[in-house]
């Protein structure tokens, strides 16, 4: 087990230094961001100052190792617009969007798990029929229709904030999180469902299901101990991909719901082309992405025991 | 990938469009060609009305105004530049001088001003014992920290450049000194300023809010707790620091002393997000109550207009801008003004305006826009007119035959496409040229144009820093703005279609060489007379018209935009 997480650690830092690299080559090194953009010329003085001023006057590799100095002492610089610093930017949007992520995966798993299990157990009923017409629909409908018509229809009413909001008008956070975290869990609690079906429908065709019924254990603890915790598997790499992508920032709601997260704050920083701050969420991006891959894959181990032998 | 999609989905719109301005365009070819022939000005048949209401009244102290912007660069005039920040700015601080809506630069702290005969030396007379938010007094040196804060080269500011004529700013700027030499605050209530380059204009420059007086309390510019909470001499406060990405909240200053006290007790501005969306969102907040005042998307001006203006909630207003086509004057075939008159005379700019725009653009008839009322000369581009026959005749002694080949650049991105792709078909209709139209980003565009083998027309819009005509001629047409004497090195200035003419150069450096205002304006008449009546150094297309619905019922002296086009803040009052 210990040479397991080592030999994946080594992987996920392989991996970071990669994504950086390319990532600042492509933002930094390419294109010059303070030549003129405007109508107006900007004046070479200006200019100049402003390269000197963000240390883009320097060769590209010492700006790469200085940025990379920086980073593990989470100074990210400040950012070419409105020269805020880019950790106190990201200090405010990484919780928000970990608050919405957790409480997405929350909603997801309930709902999902519950109409998977359901749709298994009582396969080929009415109950199974309407849940996989249910879950295709879900699976189907693009995130920006759920996101877009929700907020069309929900906003403002009930506890749910206007959006845009008001900005003298203060929202509880779990009010501002109900209505993107509702968006982000349909698709995947659709997507989780039928997983669980799927695979429960296969664990319980399974020898050691029948074995266990054989035994004359109620159907309940067949379902309960045995069955579910095998046919779980899928979904835990399956949730914790999702919770992944889901803190790196889930760009199109977080944008359709104004909701001031780490993805909104990319889909911002890009439309300005604000280097600084594009590459430290695309680090963090990766950097989650590459650590939850690595969790799952230590669960998977304590959870089947055959993948812990090896 | 997606972003290539949505341009040559715009593209197809634009040529879309365009074949619809087209067929309306042969349609109203007849009409126009009869009205010419007719004799007579004929009055323009595009362009919404101009409606304002500047009437001001005496009102009470109260209320809170509401209104949404964009998140802006800055709000702290070290480095506040665009229209957004620049409104909060401006109510935060008040500089030497003040531009009207109209363009006049009028006293603020300075109560008077004069210059030496030359214009080198300027001196202001301050009105004393105004005060900053904090309570600190406002006087010369004031005024001589502000300055030095802009222009220092660790502040790195982008509005540094505006400060270029006074002594020392180049030392300052470049890092080697550490004052600006040319300002003498000795006197606390007289600000004595040195130029290294002469300008009798110079005190219209100092209404832009880079000119602000700063407190002891601003500190280096660089300061974030100061950046997002500047404390400032204007009629209104910073209420709680700016939430970035949510709002900013201006309280009145009681004390303030530079002029009249302001009415309101509160102004809440919220932060929308998402530029191409902040209009649609400013407009439905406005009807919904969430908002007093707000921009109006294009495509809803009709139905904004027919609900506000019954209610006198409706502006309308030709502003400080122009939309135009830069032309590489010293390249084949835009070197010959006949052809340069041709392109512009084979444009039929009403067409386009209905067309493309609903009519709610103005067609451009000069460079030195509709904004100056003294300076404005409506038909001094007498090729501005649509004139197919003679743009016919003037091509064919231009050179200009079938098939000749024209470059024609506009940048992507900018809603562009329909109106660019109208104007190509219109040249190739009535012309017979080959159009050769594409369209890049704008950096690339810029840099096409900077070139010295650029040839051909570009799209472009100009719009005012300092409420000066000379603003929209000395550096769109003259030799000193190229940026280089070089005719093979790039045109780093803003002056990229090369365009040089010795007289037009005199009359400009005479006028501003020239103290007295209307001499100075009668010099820029007859300057752009030769850059735009007899040259056409570039064409002029549209005039900058902007369109502002409000709430009348509820707020009084609100019927007119401030220089910067926001609403006048320190004059509403509520009914």
């Amino acid at each position: 087990m210990g040479k397991f997480i080592t030999r994946r650690l080594a992987h996920a830092v392989l991996v970071i230094v990669a994504a950086t690299f390319l990532i600042y080559l492509g933002l930094f090194a390419i294109g010059d961001p303070f030549a003129s953009s405007g109508e107006k010329t900007v004046p070479p003085e200006i200019q100049e100052a402003l390269r000197e001023k963000f240390g883009m006057d320097q060769p590209f590799f010492v700006q790469y190792l200085t940025y990379l100095q920086n980073m593990f002492t989470f100074d990210f610089g400040v950012d070419f617009e409105q020269r805020r610093d880019v950790a106190d930017m990201l200090a405010n949007a990484v919780p928000a969007t970990a608050r919405l992520a957790l409480f997405a995966i929350a909603i997801e798993i309930i709902i999902g798990l519950t109409a998977g299990i359901i749709a298994a157990v009582s396969q080929y009923t009415f109950r199974d029929v309407l849940i996989t017409v249910i879950t295709t629909l879900g699976i189907g409908i693009p995130v920006f229709v759920v996101g877009i018509g929700l907020r069309a229809g929900l906003s403002g009413e009930w506890i749910f904030p206007a959006v845009p909001r008001s900005f003298t008008i203060e929202v509880p956070w779990y009010q501002e999180v109900i209505l993107p975290a509702i968006t982000l869990a349909i698709i995947d609690a659709a997507f989780i469902a039928r997983l669980m079906r799927g695979s429960m429908l296969e664990v319980m065709r399974a020898d050691y299901v029948r074995t266990a019924r054989a035994k004359g254990l109620s159907e309940r603890k067949v379902i309960g101990k045995h069955a579910l915790r095998n046919s779980i598997i899928p979904v835990v790499t399956y949730t914790g991909v999702s919770l992944g992508v889901l803190l790196g920032g889930a760009l199109i709601t977080e944008t359709i719901f104004e909701y001031q997260g780490v993805g909104y704050l990319l889909v911002r920083a890009i439309s300005q082309q604000n280097a600084p701050v594009i590459v430290p969420i695309v680090v963090f991006a990766v950097l989650t992405f590459v650590a939850l891959s690595t969790l799952v894959d230590i669960l998977y181990a304590y959870l089947d025991p055959r993948i812990r032998l090896h | 990938m997606s972003r290539t999609k949505s341009v040559l989905l715009r593209a197809a719109a634009g040529l879309a469009a365009a074949s619809l301005v087209l067929s309306a365009c042969s349609q109203q070819s007849n009409t126009g060609t009869d009205e010419d022939s007719g004799g007579g000005d004929n009055k323009p048949s595009s362009g919404y009305p101009e409606v304002e209401n500047t009437d001001i009244s005496e009102g009470k102290p109260g209320g809170t105004f509401r209104l949404g912007i964009v998140e802006p660069v800055a709000i702290d005039p070290y480095n506040a530049q665009e229209s957004e920040g620049i409104l909060v700015a401006a109510y935060l601080f008040t500089g030497l001088t003040h531009t009207t809506p109209d363009g006049e630069t009028e006293p603020a702290v300075a109560e008077s001003w004069e210059s030496n005969e030359d214009c080198s030396e300027w001196t202001f007379n301050l009105k004393t014992g105004t005060k900053f938010h904090d309570g600190e007094e406002v006087t010369s040196a004031s005024f001589k920290r502000g300055w030095e804060r802009v222009v220092a080269k660790a502040s790195a500011s982008d509005v540094a450049y505006h400060f270029d004529q006074i002594e020392g700013y180049e030392e300052l700027n470049g890092g080697t000194a550490n004052a600006l030499s040319g300002v003498d605050a000795s006197d606390p209530a007289v600000l004595k300023v040195k130029l290294a380059k002469p300008s009798c204009e110079f005190y219209i420059r100092t209404a832009h809010t880079a000119f602000s007086p700063m407190p002891k309390a601003a500190g280096a510019a660089q300061n974030q707790k100061f950046n997002d909470q500047p404390i400032g001499n204007g009629p209104f406060m910073m209420d709680g620091p700016w939430q970035h990405d949510a709002g900013i909240k201006l309280k009145r200053f009681d004390d303030y002393g530079a002029a009249d006290k302001a009415y309101l007790d509160a102004v809440e501005i919220t932060i929308l997000v998402g530029d191409e969306t902040a209009q649609q969102k400013e407009l439905d907040g406005l009807n919904n109550g969430q908002f007093d005042w707000a921009r109006i998307p294009p495509n809803q001006l009709k139905t904004t207009r027919e609900k506000y203006e019954a209610q006198d909630g409706w502006i309308s207003k030709k502003t400080f801008g122009i939309d135009f086509l830069l032309v590489a004057a010293t390249k084949a075939p835009m070197d010959d003004v006949k052809a340069r008159k041709a392109v512009s005379m084979a444009i039929d700019r009403d067409a386009i305006i209905n067309g493309v725009f609903d009519g709610s653009r103005a067609p451009a008839t000069s460079f030195v826009p509709g904004g100056f009322k003294d300076a404005y000369q409506p038909d001094v581009c007498d090729a501005c007119k649509y004139d197919p026959e003679k743009a016919k005749q003037l091509a064919k002694e231009a050179g200009l035959t079938e098939g000749t080949e024209l470059n024609f650049q506009f940048n992507t991105g900018g809603g562009h496409e329909e109106w660019t792709a109208a104007v190509k078909q219109q040249l190739e209709k009535n012309l017979g040229l080959k159009v050769n139209y594409s369209g890049v980003e704008f950096s690339d565009m810029l840099e096409n144009q900077q070139q010295p083998n650029s040839t051909g027309i570009y799209r472009l819009s100009w719009g005012a820093d300092y409420a000066t005509p000379g603003n929209f001629l000395q550096p769109l047409f003259s030799t000193e703005a190229i940026g280089t004497d070089d005719p093979n090195a790039p045109a780093l200035g803003d002056n990229r279609g090369r365009y040089s003419n010795p007289e037009f150069d005199d009359l400009v450096d005479e006028a501003t060489a020239t103290k007295d205002e209307a001499e100075r304006t009668d010099l820029y008449r007859q300057a752009e007379k030769i850059a735009i009546g007899d040259d056409l150094a570039n064409i002029p297309m549209f005039e900058r018209q902007q369109f502002r619905a409000f709430d009348s019922k509820k707020w009084a002296n609100a019927g007119f935009m401030d220089f910067h086009e926001n609403p006048p803040l320190n004059l509403i009052y509520q009914k």
